[in-house]
C-alpha cells in the first residue's frame, strides 16, 4: 500500500493487519510513485523486541514500530523531519505540543482542552506525531501512530508552541528557555547515533526553538489545569 | 596530555553549547551536557588534546583572566571532564 506521511509517500507491505489498519486514514490515493519503500523483516521486528527491554508486545505491534522506526530514518536523512513523543493538538490551524514522559498525564491534559475547547481542537496525534522544517518553519503532521486512544488525524499544522508537563498539586506554567527544552526535547524524540544524522537532528531542533514558544506546565487533572495552559499558550500570544 | 574521548561531539543549538555523544559513545552515555562559552573554549582545546598548563596559557590568551584565575578554572573542568569520565 502506498500511504503519505509527513507528506511523503511511502510503500509499506504490511505482514499483519495491525499496520494496515492503522494506515488506513493516510494511504495516497494519487499516482505517485512511492519515494521511499519499507520493508520490515523478521530482524527487524527482534530487534523492536529488544529494545522494548522486558515489555511483552504482540509481533504485529511491533511490525507497527519497525516500520514507523524507518519511515522517521527516512524523514530524518532526507526531509529534516522527527519524530516528536507528544500529544499534538491543533487550535485556530496552530499546533500544541504537550511533552512529557509516558504516564505523566500528556494525553490527559490534552483530554482536558478537548473538554475546554470542544470542537475548537482537533487532535493532531496523541502520541507520535512528527515535525518537519520547511522553508525554515516548522509543521506538525499526524502519524498513524496515534496512542492508546487512537486520538489523531491526517493534517499538517503550523507549529506554535511545546509544553513541557509535569504533575503538580496546583496549576501554573512558565516560560522556559531553550537550553531548560533541550534535555525535554532529547528525552522525547528518536536521537540518532551516527553524526550526520545527529547534526540534521540539532540543526531541527535548533529551528524548532526559534519557532515554538517553550512552556513548562505543572498541572493537576482538574478542568481548572487546561484554562492554565490555554490562556498561557493560546490566548496571551494572540 | 589531556584529551578528551572520541564519540563526544560540541555543537551549538539555540545559543546554547552542548556536547552529545555519537557512534560508539553512544551506549556509555546518552544524553546532553551543557558547556558556557568558557567551557566551550576549553572543549576544542581538549578534545584535539592538550597539556594543563598549554590550556591555561590559551585560556589567559583568549579571555582577560589571570594566570591563577586560569589555572583554577582548568583544574575545575578537567576534574569535572574526568569524574564524567570523559578523558581518554
Amino acid at each position: 500500500m502506498r500511504c503519505k506521511i509527513a507528506d511523503v509517500t511511502f510503500g509499506i507491505t504490511p505482514k499483519y493487519k495491525y499496520l494496515a489498519k492503522i494506515c488506513e486514514g493516510f494511504i495516497d490515493s494519487g499516482e505517485n510513485e512511492p519515494e521511499c519503500v519499507i520493508s520490515v523483516t523478521q530482524a527487524d521486528i527482534d530487534g523492536e523486541k529488544e529494545k522494548a527491554q522486558g515489555a511483552i508486545f504482540p509481533e504485529y505491534y511491533l511490525e507497527g514500530l519497525a516500520a514507523f522506526r524507518k519511515i522517521c530514518d527516512y524523514l530524518l536523512k532526507n526531509k529534516d523531519g522527527i519524530l516528536f513523543h507528544g500529544s499534538a493538538v491543533a487550535v485556530d490551524n496552530k499546533a500544541y505540543i504537550f511533552a512529557a514522559p509516558s504516564g505523566t498525564g500528556k494525553s490527559t491534559h490534552a483530554a482536558l482542552w478537548k473538554g475546554l475547547l470542544k470542537d475548537k481542537m482537533t487532535y493532531i496525534n496523541d502520541d507520535k506525531p512528527i515535525i518537519r522544517v520547511e522553508n525554515g518553519e516548522c509543521f506538525v503532521y499526524g502519524t498513524p501512530w496515534n496512542g492508546k486512544h487512537n486520538l489523531g488525524s491526517n493534517v499538517k499544522v503550523k507549529l506554535a508552541a511545546i509544553c513541557e508537563v509535569r504533575r503538580g498539586k496546583e496549576n501554573s506554567i512558565e516560560k522556559i528557555s531553550a537550553k531548560e527544552m533541550l534535555s525535554v526535547v532529547f528525552r522525547q524524540t528518536l536521537v540518532p547515533d551516527a553524526l550526520p544524522e545527529m547534526d540534521k537532528y540539532l540543526k531541527i531542533i535548533d529551528t524548532v526553538f526559534k519557532n515554538a514558544e517553550l512552556f513548562r506546565l505543572y498541572c493537576n487533572t482538574e478542568p481548572q489545569a487546561a484554562e492554565v495552559s490555554y490562556n498561557a499558550m493560546v490566548l496571551r500570544r494572540k | 596530555m589531556i584529551r578528551i574521548k572520541d564519540g563526544f561531539v560540541l555543537r551549538k543549538v539555540a545559543d546554547n553549547y552542548l556536547v552529545v555523544a555519537v557512534g560508539g559513545a553512544v551506549k556509555d552515555f546518552n544524553g546532553i551536557i551543557n558547556l558556557n562559552e568558557t567551557g566551550a573554549f576549553l572543549w576544542e582545546i581538549l578534545a584535539k588534546g592538550a597539556t594543563e598548563e598549554e590550556t591555561v596559557k590559551k585560556l589567559t590568551e583568549e579571555y582577560d583572566v589571570t594566570e591563577e584565575t586560569a589555572k583554577a578554572d582548568v583544574a575545575k573542568f578537567i576534574e569535572k571532564l574526568k569524574s564524567a569520565n570523559l578523558l581518554k
